[in-house]
């Protein structure tokens, strides 16, 4: 009757299947590519005990910093350019800022640093950038991009003295930073530490939790069959299976009850434990990487189930989300992939974003 | 390489028929308890009461509720979000005793509310 | 120009009891209807439809009743009317059902639909009458209300 109410934000969710034997899979360029991770979960089926080398790997995960207060143009100056941007790869997200309503600012291993600020603040900033893309009607928010690797923009350079002074005079752009640094040796445990010791930074580990679940019901998975036209579930089912089971939802409902008519999609089958295990904090791509070939050797061994899954979520006040594509909030500001990893080393990814983003790569 | 999976890729846009939602109900006197039927109806009454007998006619599951927090995952088709959404906010009393929906997160899919950036609480 | 478009809804009351019709007037009319409205749609529907929604006319007679709504959302009224099953007035219920019988941009296109309507009636049941003083009786008092005879009358009057 209300067909204006019946209208809702698209959504985007891409599919790929292949085998990490393929030469030409794409994998690990999607996984890297994905900057800022806030949550990791892994789902395997028939595992009562947490694998050894998953705890192994995450133990490994690099630590991040929670820095109160910083100025943006202090992670510009020259010295901490050269110590610590260009030697390694520096992820930094501003944090509890919302993209939707407060200023947000990010610097990519790539050498990048996005602004994404609202009209005021762009108008006193006198920075060169963009209207965003999700404006409505009016621009309302701008994104600014600085390329420090950029040879015009050089420390001691016209360009570089401009921006300084941008970030410095006109307007001083502070917030509390989420900071991580990856470098191939890790020598440097304190270097980020060290270079911004006048400012309150706490380290922090990515915590962990785990839970087993009993009893549930599965779908069955064929790998060569993403597509799932032969049977009656779609890669859509699938992820919401996956959903129920993260969140501990029942999934075995008559459709009948008045409360909830979710069933898990057929063809199914009984599982009597998962494992699922979730890793949360500032997670770097690199890290991930890892885990996925740690995950990818599980299957060395015997083991009673055929595929396991893992999800990796992005953060929502993110200004980007795979490479430098811009994101935005509107509803959700959702962006994440799921793998699901098969025993033959067939995998299938799924990577979701919502309204207010490109179309993942 | 003919055994490994040949490499394909599929685009779903809007492929989602439901969105989810995740809630928080505040009551006034903590000693009310309620269990998921209940809140079940308080939402078909808000609903009954914004849009009618005709306009509430659409299915909706309630996937998961805490007792405790008085949290809940909601269910949806996409044609019943804005619906469901408004009279969740205009909803105002329970049993004749003020009470206030807050809808946390909002997605078309799932697993998305498992991850809420927003919640990261690091102090 | 630019002005808003509206639609009229043409109905009929149907009752079993003719007398009963005079017991109704404008209000009970549109209360009936807004009640009907809100109970189908709920408050979200009354209020889009309560925007210039009217009751323009009342014949006690025939049963005939026009509605006005906005035309972009008629349907809400429309698919709210077969809900009614009594008017109520002074605290004297009326039962009765609506019976839509044309949705018209103007006053003037509905009237038109009503004369040629009525003139179908008439010829559809002037066949039931059982003799000729019957039919007599019915020409007769066709004639009489058609303002033709009311001039006449004026200037009688004269």
């Amino acid at each position: 009757m209300f067909t204006n109410l019946e209208k809702c934000p698209r959504n985007l969710l891409v599919c790929e299947k292949s085998s990490f034997l393929n030469e030409k899979s794409r994998h690990d360029i999607h996984v890297a590519k994905h900057f800022f991770n806030y949550k990791v979960s892994i789902l395997i089926p028939e595992c009562g005990i947490i694998p050894s080398f998953l705890s192994s790997v995450v133990n490994g995960f690099s630590k991040y910093y929670l820095v109160r207060d910083l100025p943006l143009h202090k992670l510009l100056e020259d010295e901490f350019l050269e110590k610590v941007v260009k030697t390694g790869s520096l992820y930094a997200l501003s944090y509890k800022t919302r993209i939707d309503q407060d200023n947000t600012f990010a610097i990519l291993p790539t050498g990048q640093v996005i602004l994404s600020v609202d009209k005021d603040t762009y108008e006193e900033l006198g920075l060169e950038g963009k209207a965003s893309q999700y404006n409505h009607r009016q621009p309302m928010r701008y994104v600014v991009t600085i390329d420090m690797t950029d040879k015009s923009l050089a420390p001691g350079g016209k360009r570089y003295k401009r921006v300084m002074w941008a970030l410095k005079e006109k307007v001083q752009l502070t917030s509390d930073f989420l900071l991580a640094r990856y470098s191939i040796g890790g020598d440097e445990e304190g270097l980020l530490q060290s270079c911004l010791s006048q400012y309150s930074c706490k380290e922090l580990r990515p915590s962990v939790s785990t839970q087993t679940l009993r009893d549930l019901l599965c779908p069955s998975l064929d790998p060569a069959d993403l597509r799932r036209d032969a049977r009656s579930h779609d890669p859509q089912q699938f992820l919401e299976w996956l959903g129920t089971v993260t969140m501990d939802m029942s999934s075995n409902n008559e459709a009948t009850s008045f409360v909830s008519t979710y069933c898990c999609p057929e063809p199914q089958s009984s599982m009597s434990q998962a494992l699922v295990y979730t890793v949360t904090g500032l997670l770097l791509p690199e890290d991930i990487h890892s885990l996925l070939k740690e995950l990818r050797r599980y299957f060395d061994e015997p083991r009673f189930t055929s595929w396991l899954s893992m999800t990796v979520h992005g953060f929502a006040d993110s200004p980007i989300s795979w490479g430098s594509t811009e994101h935005g909030f509107h509803k959700g500001g959702e962006n994440f992939y799921t793998f699901v990893i098969f025993k033959n080393q067939d995998y299938w990814l799924h990577m979701a974003t919502g309204a207010n983003d490109g179309c993942p790569p | 390489m003919g055994e490994h999976a040949s490499y394909e890729r599929l685009v779903f846009k809007n492929a989602s028929v439901y969105h989810y939602m995740k809630i928080d109900l505040i009551l006034e006197s903590e000693d009310k308890r309620l269990n998921a039927a209940h809140f079940k109806q308080l939402i078909i009454s808000a609903l009954r009461d914004l849009y009618g007998e005709i306009g509430a006619a659409f299915p909706f599951d309630v996937l998961k509720f805490e007792e405790d927090t008085l949290t809940a995952v909601l269910r949806v088709y996409n044609s019943g979000l804005v619906k469901l959404w408004s009279a969740l906010t205009l909803l105002g009393s329970y049993h004749s005793e003020p009470c206030a929906v807050r809808v946390t997160q909002v997605s078309p899919f799932l697993l998305a509310l498992s991850g809420n950036s927003r919640e990261l609480e690091l102090d | 120009m630019v002005r808003f478009k509206s639609r009229y809804l043409l109905c009929e009351l149907c009752v079993s009891d003719q007398s009963s019709l005079q017991l109704l007037d404008d209000r009970a009319v549109f209360t009936g209807v807004r009640g009907a409205v809100c109970r189908a749609h709920g408050d979200y529907g009354a209020a889009l439809c309560s925007v210039s929604f009217a009751v323009k006319y009342l014949n006690a007679d025939t049963g005939v009743v026009f509605l006005r709504c906005r035309k972009s959302h008629y349907r809400i009224l429309w698919s709210a009317l077969p809900f009614i099953t009594h008017l109520e007035n002074r605290g004297q219920k009326v039962p009765c059902a609506f019976n839509c019988l044309y949705v018209g941009g103007t006053i003037r296109t509905c009237q038109k639909f009503l004369i040629r309507y009525n003139i179908q009636q008439l010829h559809r049941m002037l066949p039931h009458c059982h003799n000729e003083a019957e039919r007599l009786e019915v020409r007769r008092a066709v004639l009489n209300c058609s303002l033709k005879s009311l001039e006449k009358e004026e200037e009688e009057d004269e």
